[in-house]
């Protein structure tokens, strides 16, 4: 078409096709050289994408979750597939951070990306021992709580859903570590995670990632039973988008802490939604399981988003949601 | 190395209402995969279903330039893919998992499939037979119906023996009461090669565990991503003095020896 228009959404016009896009982001201490990082849990120890994609063509990664001790996880099934997402209950499965930073730290060096261990504890002592023992590792860039685990000394009750027990843990890992940025990941299962995100902040955060899973489950008809040997698990996957979507925009309107927004993201227009909600990055997930390839497709389409919509910083994207007249604070509830 | 890559469908072909057979143009697969390994395959596109479907290689073209996939649709991805048009691409990742090892020396294959599990082994019968190992065949199905891919054996010279749960065709009932002479004192020594739904890898293994006959199994687990990543695939081991021992289907397996794995 000949017919000049201004785009869509944006004041300029395309940025000429070889101008350069800064897709470099700060989220608090951390800084990325693009918005994109693979989600713990779906990303194995990073070792294991290297067939499919160079480590340092993504903004990061985040280890699959490490606690003290390796853990064997949970009995089959661990997953089921559902409309639009999954479901998984894998048990927290992991070598454990010695056998992490002997055995799979080394292979990363040289690979010019950013490492996010995570970490997570049945105790929360266990949580302070393993951030403790990340602190000093070599090639470990930051930390990001997974408080999802059940509290084994408050009844198995997750440690993420109680406002004075995450002030509690994060406040007791800032002292363990604090040579490294501190990412609190928030779980959707409480009733209002802002003041998840307000107590995280009061310990110590640096940065709140949000969402983790939410609660499902998937029953066999046939069988009458649940799918999932823990009768439980977690739901991610396009499903839970706009269910992200929605906190993203929550705890980015309630202010404090720099978000890294994940939740269904797939490809890079949801990711640079997430970005407008509030967040300064994002997490891919699920996605790298369908396809290996997810994380550099994803930062390949934001560039050339920006390009289009003439937008010469990504990182101009982050809160820039355009809410209707009055509709400030009333957005974040229906 | 495994790659992602667009395959294109070169031929799909309805062999019956439920069975299909898949040819794909995936020249970087079929250079290099080997007998009981698999492809993560996209089934359309979108979010239903979200995940690829774990399929095994059934064979690979002479040329190394195309692979075939046999399936039979039992759920929503296989559904989806049946209605895949030749020209259409779809993902296709591999080749996966570890595949099967040659016979033991001195050890007769015998290939013992039960339903769909027939899938896994052309590809199997065809490397033997490079090996100038002759495999035998014993089939065992539901009904005539599902005894698929019988004409390839034929073709081949394998020699066959069929059993249906309803008596349809061959002996009348499951395949193990094909493995009763293997057990036999005297018999020629075997290595199992088995590929089935998951009651069926029971009992053969329990049988082949028992008369000390060399035993592999081809597992099939719910498998997100194929690549060890999600942990989601994992298979239970014999235990050790901590309990369970988990081990990934689609990269320590799918193929495990009988007496390994707790079915």
């Amino acid at each position: 078409m000949s017919v000049a228009r201004r785009p869509a959404g944006g004041a300029r016009a395309a940025l000429p096709a070889r101008a350069k896009v800064d897709l470099s982001v700060r989220v608090g201490p951390l800084r990325l050289k693009n918005p994109v990082v693979a989600a713990s849990g779906t990303f194995g120890y990073g070792t294991e994408f290297l067939p499919y994609l160079k480590l340092a063509d993504l903004g990061g990664f985040v280890t699959k979750g490490l606690s003290m001790r390796p853990r064997r996880g949970n009995a089959p099934y661990r997953t089921c597939e559902t409309a639009a997402g999954m479901l998984n209950a894998i048990g927290l499965a992991n070598v454990g951070v010695e056998a992490f930073i002997a055995e799979k730290l080394p292979a990363l060096r040289g690979h010019d990306t950013v490492v996010i261990a995570n970490v997570f504890g049945e105790t929360l002592d266990e949580y302070v021992a393993v951030a403790r023992r990340l602190n000093g590792a070599a090639g470990v860039h930051a930390l990001e709580l997974n408080l999802s685990c059940p509290n084994t000394e408050k009844g198995g009750l997750a440690f993420g859903v109680s406002p004075p027990v995450i002030r509690e843990v994060v406040g007791a890992v800032r002292r363990a570590a604090p040579d490294l940025p501190l990412i609190v990941k928030l779980t959707p299962n409480i009733t209002d995670i802002a003041e998840a995100a307000r107590a995280a902040r009061e310990g110590g955060a640096d940065i709140a990632s949000l969402v983790n899973t939410f609660l499902g489950m998937a029953i066999d008809l046939r069988t009458r039973r649940p799918v999932l040997d823990n009768v439980v698990g977690g739901l991610s996957g396009p499903a839970i988008k706009p269910l992200a979507l929605a906190m993203v925009h929550r705890v980015h309107r309630e202010g404090g802490l720099p978000i890294i927004g994940m939740g269904g993201i797939s490809g890079p227009e949801d990711a640079l939604e997430f970005m407008l909600a509030g967040s300064s990055a994002v997490q891919v997930g699920t996605a790298n399981f369908y396809d290996p390839t997810a994380g550099v497709r994803i930062v390949e389409g934001i560039e050339a988003w920006c390009r289009k919509e003439g937008v010469s910083r990504v990182a101009d994207l982050t809160g820039t949601l355009r809410l209707p007249p009055g509709r400030g604070a009333a957005s974040t509830s229906a | 190395m495994p790659v992602d890559l667009p395959a294109p469908i070169v031929r799909h072909e309805r062999l019956n209402p439920e069975h299909f057979l898949l040819t794909l143009e995936a020249p970087a697969i079929a250079r290099v995969a080997k007998p009981g390994q698999f492809v993560m395959l996209q089934t359309r596109d979108g979010f239903d279903p979200l995940l690829r479907r774990p399929m095994s290689v059934a064979r690979v073209l002479p040329g190394r330039r195309r692979i075939e996939i046999l399936y039979k649709v039992v759920g929503r991805g296989t559904r989806y893919l049946s209605a895949q048009p030749a020209g259409a691409c779809l993902r296709t990742l591999g080749p996966l998992g570890n595949g099967f090892r040659p016979p033991a020396k001195g050890r007769r294959p015998v290939l013992v499939a039960g339903g769909v599990g027939i899938a896994i082994f052309p590809f199997l019968a065809d490397d033997l037979r490079r090996r100038r190992l002759r495999p035998r065949l014993l089939f065992g199905a539901r009904r005539k119906a599902d005894l698929v891919g019988l004409e390839f054996f034929r073709s081949r010279r394998v020699p066959i023996a069929v059993a249906t749960e309803d008596g349809s065709a061959g002996t009348h009932g499951f395949v193990t009461r094909l493995l009763e002479p293997l057990t036999r004192p005297g018999a020629e020594p075997a290595e199992l090669y088995v590929c089935g739904p998951t009651p069926m890898l029971r009992a053969v293994g329990a049988l082949a565990v028992q008369a000390g006959i060399h035993c592999q199994l081809a597992l099939e687990s719910p498998m997100p991503c194929g690549i060890g990543v999600c942990l989601g695939c994992v298979v239970a081991c014999t235990p050790d003095a901590q309990g369970p021992i988990y081990r990934r289907v689609c990269t320590e397996g799918p193929v495990f020896d009988a007496g390994a794995v707790v079915l």
